[in-house]
């Protein structure tokens, strides 16, 4: 019986090459060193992934043989997500990580699993970060994690095709955004990127955002769904995917078709943050250099307004081990100094919640510009759904959305679609 | 009580020796972890708080959650796909290619494929094919004069499910393979008699090979409406449930759950979800009769 | 005579325009469903030379340009090669693990008459019912108190015994199907209980064996969300992670995570066909072939 001898000789073979490899994780830790994991997103191809990686090289190099910062690449987000909460639930917390700070993921902040900062940014070091942001990040007198990552989306137009269809500036009333809408169809350009796939309908929850703060203010998301806000931006919203002022595919599409329609210059409105910039820069050079921000057209009683939120914050396992603690609060004032954040904000086109100056000689990205400047032109920023809801209500709106425009529902039932996920 | 349990069999330290292996590992890894999510099920917690008991509100709370009732409809609607559907198709690929027709072992490759692909790429690909503005499946009904039938397929009320469900079949080849191996482990000798007695092909599969597959082919069919019971990647990844909460799985539904940190629910869904598989598979083995695993016939 | 003689003849005992009918039939349903399970591959095999914008805008039509070296940045930017021995490593001795634990359980449940023998199997099988997701939670309490966090172990203990259902449903079938004389003789023969398992039923349950191996190989292979959960640094990653390196929160490097896939298809290729294949080949040119 050869091939059962031959696999029995593979296994053998194999389990002798394991041997070594097989119990061995990163755990190892020498005599005094603290050594800190952080299961970190900013890997792989993430914008920022060169710059933390020096950013973490030096500060292990400034600590050589006191503290040791270990980063534990974790492509993927959504499985990262997964691994957090995971995490989390079996009460270990990794020594560092970032999440998405929202109404669903505050209730980590319950419990003793999260370390407070409260007290060390209390002595200045709060001064580093945005105060609004930091409030944000504050619950209940305890701020369990830090204010790092700001994103900010507003609407993306390519002149080119708005040229060509005879607009010759932006909409600013929602009339002239449907008069544009339809010079726009006339020459055979679909008006906007929409999408309800993903896990919360990107593209268009944007869209609903921006509309949602025109109507309602700043202020919004606190007033809940029973302000008619909601239910006026679902009835724009419900419009631009009828009368052909969407793509087709736009039920059921996910970022990357959402993304893809605006790249080939087959829509010529869309929403996305500063990321997104490499991405179209690499892929579509035309459409990048014809691209322009603005605000979005004044559908009720504000306008000028962007979409902006707190998208990443950091935060580290609580310990009782006060030279541990100390290690930790060193690397995160490490990460957070002004000087770091603008190395992190000026490579990688992040917007921080970290306040520092961008020297005059800095030649940026023509359209990270626009966006610095699209940020200092809003009138006010609202939030984004996804931080202003739990987790639930935002997978419902792409099904609301869905609903609404296939079972021809009133904006009022697709309010109480959302208000029923609650 | 062991006495009883190994009546007159000398056997029973080699029985216990060889059962502890696996006991310990299932007992790990699928004992305790359902005890937890029993345990669970009863209670309220978002993972970092402590769980507090709450009785059976996380049951009635799904029940009258109408994703949960469109969940349950939807996953027997995949259960039946898989008995009647994936399996009549495996079977009749296995019987084509036991009677080694040219390039057979090529066929037999080539069906298994689509299951060494990853399954984002895969989702990728179908959700491009279903594509309204530039997909394949429309461009080739245009091609042949149906363009009008051109439709949203994933993102429309009616053909969302049907059409994930299609896509599903390209797994049809799993199944053919655990059939196959039953088929070629037939002894030729049985035909041979046939063959002398002048049956033709399909007397010989009828009353040969379906007799002799049965228990496999049982066995395939279980594991068929069990991965499509409890399957809820193709579903994330096509439709995310959508379009207007047309499509959600079980699956899903308690994912969901767990990424809304609400883990009694979750862990409610997935007790049902089993409770539900148990339901299904026990009703198809009073139609079908048992797999061969622990036929009586040879005891 | 071998197996095509055999149906040739009988063949030839049925009307001549069924016998067309039903060829034609027949490799309409071979083709039809050839070109179904072969389109992915080649879907697959094209896009990863494209770019990114062509994947998203232009998923069907062939590359402008050939661009081969999204292969050269699969490997340079996911490290892809360093992961491949974790992931063989860590397949191989979970498969043959699972066989092993998996085939002594099943010998005893279909070969051995003892009370409970049916509970037992009930309770193994169960577990393919189990939407293993919702595991994460205990599954990682485990793995960090058996103290095997972030190690290849913790992945290979954990594929065994997800795979034992599957596998005790494949193989303890195959088992069942043995005619009783054979073992019978052996015993007269002075064989011991373990030679019996050994020497006469599992060369006999090889289809079963290989199919199930196969299957737990491939499941390994593929397996990422307790690969992402279990492990942590470098050294105990396997290739599934390395893919997903093309997959950052904003951006997704289609181009370089699909040339990736195709370098990680082809163990799981090559193992379907040279393991299987063979073996089950071997098994018909020695059973039906006679």
């Amino acid at each position: 019986m050869s091939t059962k001898r031959s696999i029995v000789f593979f296994v053998v073979v194999a389990l002798l090459f394991a041997s070594t490899s097989l119990f061995a994780g990163g755990r190892a830790e020498t005599t005094g060193e603290i050594v800190l994991t952080w299961p970190s997103i900013w890997v792989g191809q993430d914008s920022k992934a060169d710059v933390m990686e020096e950013i973490v090289a030096e500060f292990n190099e400034m600590h050589a043989g006191s503290i040791r910062v270990i980063v534990e690449p974790q492509p993927d987000y959504d499985g990262y997500e997964d691994t957090i909460r995971t995490r989390l639930a079996a009460g270990q917390a990794p020594d560092i990580f970032t999440f998405k700070l929202s109404p669903t993921t505050a209730a980590y902040y319950g419990g003793n699993l999260l370390m407070d900062f409260s007290a060390e940014l209390a002595q200045g070091w709060g001064d580093n970060f945005n105060q609004g942001n930091l409030q944000a990040s504050t619950i209940g007198g305890a701020t369990k994690s830090l204010p790092y990552e700001i994103g900010f989306t507003p609407i993306w137009y390519n002149q080119d095709i708005f040229n060509e269809a005879g607009i010759d500036r932006f909409p600013e009333t929602m009339d002239e955004f449907w008069e544009a809408a339809d010079k726009l169809k006339a020459i055979g350009v679909v008006p906007t990127s929409q999408m309800t796939g993903g896990t919360n309908s990107w593209t268009s929850m944007l869209w609903y955002t921006h509309f949602l703060g025109s109507f309602g203010g700043p202020d919004v998301w606190e007033r809940g769904f029973d302000d008619p806000a909601f239910e006026q931006a679902a009835a724009v919203l419900k419009r631009l995917y009828q009368d052909g002022n969407t793509t087709r595919d736009a039920i059921g599409a996910d970022a990357g078709v959402s993304g893809g329609h605006y790249q080939a210059g087959r829509t010529a409105m869309f929403i996305n943050g500063a990321w997104y910039i490499g991405n179209i820069r690499d892929n579509s050079p035309e459409v990048y250099r014809a691209t322009q921000l603005a605000p979005a057209p004044k559908a009720g009683n504000y306008h000028g307004h962007q979409v902006g939120w707190l998208h990443t914050n950091l935060a580290a396992a609580h310990t009782n081990d006060p030279a541990r603690r100390e290690a930790v609060i060193k690397f995160m004032q490490h990460l957070t100094s002004p000087e770091n954040a603008r190395r992190v904000s000026l490579a990688a086109g992040s917007l921080l919640a970290v306040e520092f100056e961008i020297p005059a000689d800095v030649e940026l990205d023509p359209l990270q510009q626009q966006f610095i400047q699209a940020g200092n032109e809003a009138e006010f920023l609202i939030d984004h759904m996804e931080a202003s809801m739990p987790v639930d209500v935002v997978y419902e709106l792409g099904q609301a959305i869905g609903a609404m425009v296939l079972q021809d529902l009133s904006p009022a039932e697709f309010v109480d679609m959302l208000r029923a996920a609650q | 009580m062991r006495t009883q349990l190994f009546k007159n069999n000398k056997n029973k330290v080699w029985i216990v020796l060889f059962l502890l292996p696996v006991g310990l590992l299932i007992t790990a890894f699928f004992v305790y972890p359902i005890v937890f999510l029993i345990i669970l099920s009863f209670m309220e917690w978002n993972g970092i708080q402590p769980m507090s008991f709450v009785g059976l509100r996380n049951f009635t709370d799904i029940f009258a959650n109408s994703v949960f009732q469109t969940s349950i409809k939807n996953n027997l609607i995949w259960a039946f796909s898989a008995a009647f559907l994936q399996i009549p198709l495996a079977l009749l690929l296995a019987l084509v290619l036991t009677r080694a027709p040219r390039g057979w072992r090529f066929f037999r490759t080539a069906y298994f494929l689509p299951n060494v692909i990853s399954l984002v790429a895969l989702a990728m690909m179908w959700s491009a094919l279903y594509n309204p503005e530039f997909g394949l499946v429309n461009y080739l009904l245009e091609v042949v004069g149906l363009g009008h039938l051109g439709r949203n397929w994933l993102g429309e009320i009616n053909t969302a499910l049907p059409a994930l469900i299609f896509s599903y079949q390209i797994y049809v080849g799993y199944f053919m393979v655990i059939i196959l191996a039953g088929t070629l482990s037939i002894p030729k000798e049985f035909y041979e008699a046939a063959v002398i007695d002048g049956a033709s092909v399909l007397q010989q599969e009828i009353y040969i090979t379906l007799p002799a597959i049965r228990g496999i082919v049982v066995t395939a069919g279980t594991l068929a409406v069990a991965f499509a019971l409890r399957q809820f990647e193709t579903t994330f990844l096509m439709t995310a449930g959508g379009p207007a909460n047309q499509t959600p799985v079980l699956g899903l539904f308690m994912y969901r759950r767990m990424a809304g940190l609400q883990y009694g629910r979750a862990a409610a869904t997935g007790v049902l979800l089993i409770v539900l598989g148990i339901v299904v598979l026990s009703g198809l083995q009073r139609v079908f009769g048992k797999s061969d695993a622990v036929a009586d016939s040879q005891q | 005579m071998d197996t095509n003689t055999v149906i040739k003849d009988s063949l030839n005992e049925t009307p001549f325009a069924i016998v067309v009918v039903a060829n034609l039939l027949k490799w309409v349903l071979l083709i039809g469903y050839l070109s179904i399970a072969l389109f992915p591959m080649l879907w697959l095999g094209v896009s990863s030379f494209k770019t990114n914008f062509e994947i998203e805008t232009s998923p069907f039509a062939l590359p402008a340009v050939w661009q081969f070296q999204n292969y050269v940045s699969a490997i340079s930017v996911s490290g892809l090669h360093q992961f491949f021995f974790n992931s063989i490593i860590v397949a191989a001795i979970a498969t043959s693990f699972n066989l092993l634990v998996t085939s002594m359980g099943s010998f005893v449940i279909a070969r051995e008459k003892f009370a409970m023998r049916k509970t037992l199997f009930t309770i193994i099988t169960a577990g393919v019912l189990i939407p293993i997701v919702s595991f994460m939670v205990p599954y990682y309490t485990l793995i960090t108190r058996l103290g095997i966090y972030d190690t290849l172990l913790a992945l290979i203990i954990t594929y065994a015994a997800i795979n034992i259902p599957i596998s005790t449903f494949l193989i303890s079938s195959f088992m069942t199907s043995i005619p009783k004389e054979l073992e019978d003789s052996a015993e007269i023969d002075g064989c011991s209980f373990v030679q019996r398992y050994w020497n006469i039923i599992m060369p006999l349950s090889r289809p079963g064996l290989v199919t199930a191996g196969t299957f737990s190989f491939i499941y390994c292979w593929n397996e990422f969300i307790y690969a992402l959960l279990l492990t942590s640094s470098r050294s105990a990653r396997t290739v599934q992670l390395a893919i997903r390196f093309f997959t950052s929160q904003f951006r997704t490097d289609y181009a370089g995570m699909f040339a990736a896939i195709v370098l990680t298809m082809i163990p799981t290729i090559a193992v379907y066909i040279f393991f299987h294949d063979k073996i089950i080949s071997g098994l018909t040119a020695g059973a039906v072939k006679g």
